[in-house]
């Protein structure tokens, strides 16, 4: 049962490779996007006259913009994909849930998302020869890893919604820039105006991404550190289960009135 | 000569015509207009905050900018999205096929994301005004409609280039998301074009827009003719030959097609 179960994920997560990973579109958003905006923030800060611009937001901030780009178009669009081609019916009718195919698929998108994360550190290291304190190596591998978590979540919770509804890919195709900036991936998000923190703070990965940043300060506040860590958790939790109870409504929904396809 | 003239006037508006019904009339007007307030002031947004990272006060170079880009955009991508979705939508065979002259064909489909380009300036305009106390008492009003129009249509040649691609590659449109990006570095919208590079600024240089924008912002300023008649004349040259280039590239590609029978093969 148990390599049963395994040999599912590595099949899923095969599959999702061959189709996603390896094609001109996912080479552009995971390499070709993110070094173009951490361009332009490297080019504003030359035009401001500083020499080394904030390496945290605006390369691997770059990283981070490069992973959120390809789980929107990669997550999102699966579905999409499989309603034009007519297998959503079938991975809806097959005995595997549709939440784990859609979880194994975002997983590998998460994976396939680190390779512009892992490139953003290289250049950071390699171009601008930074190199992390040693002692903020913990941090920083246990952010990393709430922040893929938060992703995760996100990415599962969207992926959803073309399940849900047909309609949501007018929107979700605009969100791309929106989230970045709440989520300040590229800025600090005390540049945010309070009147829309509330907002950004309902998402895990502003949470992540503010203690990535905080473990790479050469002193840590480690009070924040754990604030920024449990609110990621929390909240990438609540998203889960909102998926889980949306997912099982719709799933019924469409089983009585046989209606996915018009959804 | 006239009936020629005629008929391919007909087939320039009946395109255009056709183009909006198919992207546009279906529309609601709620989802088109937050799309036209949305998109603009996000992407604004960012740049402005990732100004701000780098020590910019002034946020109005990025705003104005990010406003003068759109119509661009709207002109390539929808050029290139007109070849794409018939190559999409498995009727790019039927076209070449057809004895109608390609100008056009393809350019007519493009006056309706030229119109459409010119909507989304106005309304980042006044997003910029509103929300970024971008000054607009000053600007010399005729010479900003025709330098955004210029922009729009020269836009158009290079996503003429883009879309031909259309017919020898399925990744012309994933090249032309990815190439517009480049866009924002190299045609002077987020920071001047002296920036640069020497190299780069040789590419900003032969790239249509690049003249356009600087016309542009200098309109918005409040600038006769007078200073900005060279940087017009050269985008219009610049546009002129792109278009070219384009339907140029768009006639060979098309004749490699029917050699090797390879529209929709790769």
């Amino acid at each position: 049962m148990k390599s049963n179960r395994l040999s599912f994920v590595w099949k899923q997560m095969n599959v999702q490779f061959h189709m996603r990973a390896l094609s001109v579109f996912s080479f552009g958003l995971l390499v070709v996007q993110p070094a173009m905006f951490s361009g332009i923030g490297y080019l504003l800060a030359r035009m401001a006259g500083r020499a080394m611009p904030d390496l945290f937001h605006v390369i691997i901030g770059g990283g981070i913009m490069g992973l959120w780009s390809s789980l929107v178009f990669t997550s999102f669009f699966d579905i999409s994909n499989d309603r034009r081609e007519g297998t959503l019916e079938l991975i809806v009718g097959s005995p595997t849930s549709l939440g784990s195919v859609l979880a194994i698929r975002t997983l590998t998108n998460i994976l396939t998302g680190t390779i512009s994360l892992a490139l953003s550190f290289l250049v950071v290291m390699l171009v601008f020869h930074y190199s992390p304190p040693i002692s903020n190596l913990l941090p920083i591998v246990f952010s990393l890893g709430i922040m893929l978590f938060a992703f995760w979540c996100i990415g599962l919770f969207l992926a959803h919604f073309q399940v849900w509804s047909r309609l949501s890919g007018t929107f979700i195709n605009y969100l791309e820039l929106p989230i970045a900036i709440l989520a300040a991936f590229m800025f600090p998000f005390e540049y945010l105006p309070h009147w829309i923190r509330w907002l950004s703070n309902m998402l895990p990965i502003r949470w992540a991404v503010t203690a990535l940043g905080t473990s790479f300060q050469p002193v840590i506040e480690i009070q924040n550190l754990w604030l920024d860590w449990l609110f990621a958790l929390g909240i990438s939790c609540v998203y889960l289960v909102i998926t889980w109870y949306l997912s099982s409504r719709v799933h019924d929904m469409i089983r009585v009135s046989g209606e996915l396809h018009s959804v | 000569m006239i009936r020629q003239l005629y008929g391919n006037l007909r087939l320039y508006v009946m395109s255009a015509w056709y183009s909006y019904r198919a992207l546009y009339a279906w529309q609601s007007l709620m989802p088109y207009v937050s799309v036209k307030i949305a998109f603009p002031l996000a992407q604004m947004l960012l740049f402005i905050y990732m100004g701000r990272l780098a020590g910019l006060q002034d946020p109005l170079y990025i705003v104005i900018g990010n406003i003068l880009l759109l119509p661009a955009t709207n002109s390539v991508m929808g050029v290139c999205m007109t070849i794409d979705g018939e190559r999409n939508f498995r009727t790019l065979p039927y076209l070449i096929a057809s004895p109608a002259p390609r100008g056009p064909l393809f350019l007519g489909r493009s006056l309706v994301h030229i119109i459409d380009g010119a909507l989304s300036t106005v309304s980042a305009l006044l997003i910029g005004h509103f929300i970024f106390g971008l000054d607009l008492s000053r600007m010399n009003i005729g010479l900003t409609a025709l330098t955004i129009l210029l922009i729009s249509a020269t836009g158009c040649g290079l996503g003429l280039i883009l879309g031909s691609l259309s017919l020898r590659t399925r990744e012309a449109w994933t090249i032309t998301s990815f190439l517009m990006m480049a866009l924002y570095i190299l045609c002077g919208v987020n920071f001047p074009v002296e920036i640069l590079s020497r190299p780069l600024q040789v590419v900003a240089y032969g790239l249509p827009l690049t003249r356009g924008i600087a016309a542009a912002r200098q309109a918005m300023a409040g600038a006769g003719w007078s200073t900005i008649s060279s940087m017009v004349w050269g985008e219009l040259l610049t546009g002129l030959v792109y278009v070219c280039i384009g339907y140029l590239l768009f006639t060979w590609f098309e004749k490699l097609s029917l050699v090797d029978g390879k529209i929709e093969a790769i």
